[in-house]
């Protein structure tokens, strides 16, 4: 991928090829999916799917149960009952992983006494990725020049675009980030909007959660968004905002959510 | 296998903690021998090997915490989940978590052996004591890896570094301390603990008939490693079954 945010905060752009080889464009389906924990159901037959090309928003309120569907699509949690499949296969069962799907699911997800660049050698050598791959993605997330500072003197935006570092390192068919923008400053929000556009446009399926609907929708093909654990819509995101009839013309994506989920 | 076993190798090396761990982990028991033979205390029927082998409980103890440390770690700072996003197939994880501790500690706990029996030959006057059969040094490697290995298990299975490492202690030391309250399973529990297997093949200090296996030495060390098998195993269902 040849998307680099400069350090000027510039994107440097060229064109996302298409996913190559075995990487083939992949769709996330989720199907029936619930997940009970100590009694308490945080899932609730979820099923929806998010589509090769696309950039598909995930929605919800604090507590939803967005990052639990993420995790239980990446194996992390395990579902009581329904599946998530990547490319008809469930996460788990995917060779060289990283490479199919590039996750990000937290900022805290590296070794504060790690640097940057032994947390992405890490991640490359788990999935056999060549060692080229951990300056490149350091160039494409803009933190080259502290690549060798402990995770733990990194800011919250900082830690964040390592976490995208994470998830881009393996060039992969699949992106799935749960809040990609906390943390991120101007430049940052930008870039990562371009590259979003880009990998969909690029035939990849981008699966992406967020509580910035002003920022999510003008990148977004599809939305589904959870509330209470529940589906409570999924769709295209003209077909969404098509269905609300507004007072003057189209009404906003955020305006659609607060009608949905309630909220002023 | 060996891509994430590789990648675990790369975890302990690229944080300082981690490493530097392993290297007092392994400096405890030539230091510790070193210190009880240069103050003379090595008992007239001791060989060198003996002599070498009288730190190995605290070698032990410490490779045994630095496992734990590692594995539990990963829950304790929530970086288990990028290992899980990057290496799903759990059981391909766990061993290879299990793989990189052990290695670690194979090679340290022979660095231990050999540098505790070559230092408590260069501080023993010569002639004192025979050097008897360095061989058997090769249960302080056995017993390491073993107990290294349970301690990584156990912290998977708590996911707490401390109480992974005040079980790993337990599991070390309470034994022999304990051991009266076992009656009459006290020789198969205290024999067949980790120290006490080192001290029955090296044939160091004489242990009483309640500590000491009664089907031999090598039968408490193969009883030694099924325990810690057994764990391995409980800590390999814990994290293949339970949410990340």
């Amino acid at each position: 991928m040849d998307l680099a945010l400069g350090p000027s905060g510039r994107v440097r752009a060229r064109m996302i090829p298409a996913p190559a080889g075995d990487r083939v464009a992949a769709a996330i389906v989720v199907e029936d999916a619930t997940k009970v924990i100590d009694g308490v159901k945080v899932l609730d037959r979820i099923s929806f799917t998010a589509r090769s090309g696309r950039v598909t928003a995930l929605l919800g309120p604090n507590g939803a149960g967005k990052s639990t569907v993420l995790r239980a699509i990446l194996g992390v949690d395990h579902l009581s009952s329904g599946r998530a499949t990547i490319g008809g296969r469930p996460f788990r069962e995917h060779r060289r992983p990283v490479q199919v799907v590039g996750a990000f699911l937290t900022p805290d997800a590296a070794h504060p006494r790690r640097n940057a660049r032994g947390h992405l050698a890490i991640v490359a050598a788990s999935n056999g990725l060549p060692r080229s791959s951990v300056p490149h993605a350091l160039e494409l997330v803009g933190i080259a020049d502290i690549a060798d500072l402990p995770v733990s003197h990194m800011s919250l935006g900082m830690r964040q675009r390592l976490g995208l570092a994470t998830a881009l390192i393996g060039d992969p068919a699949v992106v799935i980030l749960d809040e990609p923008h906390n943390g991120l400053d101007a430049a940052a929000i930008r870039w990562l909007r371009v590259v979003l556009r880009a990998l969909a446009e690029a035939g990849r399926t981008v699966l992406v959660s967020s509580n910035l609907i002003s920022e999510i929708e003008p990148i977004c093909d599809d939305v589904v968004i959870l509330a209470g654990g529940k589906i409570r819509a999924a769709s295209t995101l003209a077909d969404f905002v098509g269905g609300f009839p507004g007072a003057e013309g189209r009404v906003s994506l955020e305006e659609c959510y607060l009608r949905i989920v309630g909220g002023s | 296998m060996r891509l994430a076993w590789h990648a675990e190798l790369l975890k302990i090396a690229t944080v300082r903690g981690l490493w530097i761990g392993a290297i007092i982990a392994t400096a405890a028991m030539p230091l510790t021998s070193l210190l009880v033979a240069a103050t003379g205390r090595l008992d007239a029927a001791d060989t060198l090997t003996t002599g070498a082998a009288t730190g190995a409980i605290v070698g032990l103890l410490a490779y045994g915490v630095w496992g734990a440390t590692f594995a539990a770690g990963e829950y304790a700072r929530g970086t288990i989940v990028v290992s899980l996003a990057t290496v799903p197939r759990r059981g391909v994880l766990y061993a290879a978590k299990i793989g990189a501790v052990a290695a670690v500690a194979g090679v340290g706990a022979l660095v231990c052996a050999t540098t505790a029996l070559l230092g408590v030959l260069a501080v023993t006057p010569p002639g004192q004591h025979s050097l008897g059969d360095p061989a058997v040094l090769v249960s302080v490697v056995l017993v390491v890896v073993s107990v290294t290995a349970v301690g990584a298990a156990v912290g998977i299975i708590t996911r707490s570094p401390s109480a992974s490492v005040a079980i790993v202690a337990a599991a070390v030391l309470l034994p022999n301390v304990a051991g009266g309250l076992l009656g009459r399973f006290q020789p198969w529990v205290v024999g067949a603990s980790p120290g006490t297997v080192i001290t029955q093949i090296v044939g160091g200090a004489q242990l009483a008939t309640n500590q000491t296996y009664p089907a031999g030495p090598w039968a408490a060390a193969a009883t030694m490693v099924l325990v810690a098998a057994a764990v391995a195993a409980a800590g390999a269902i814990a994290l293949i079954r339970r949410d990340g």
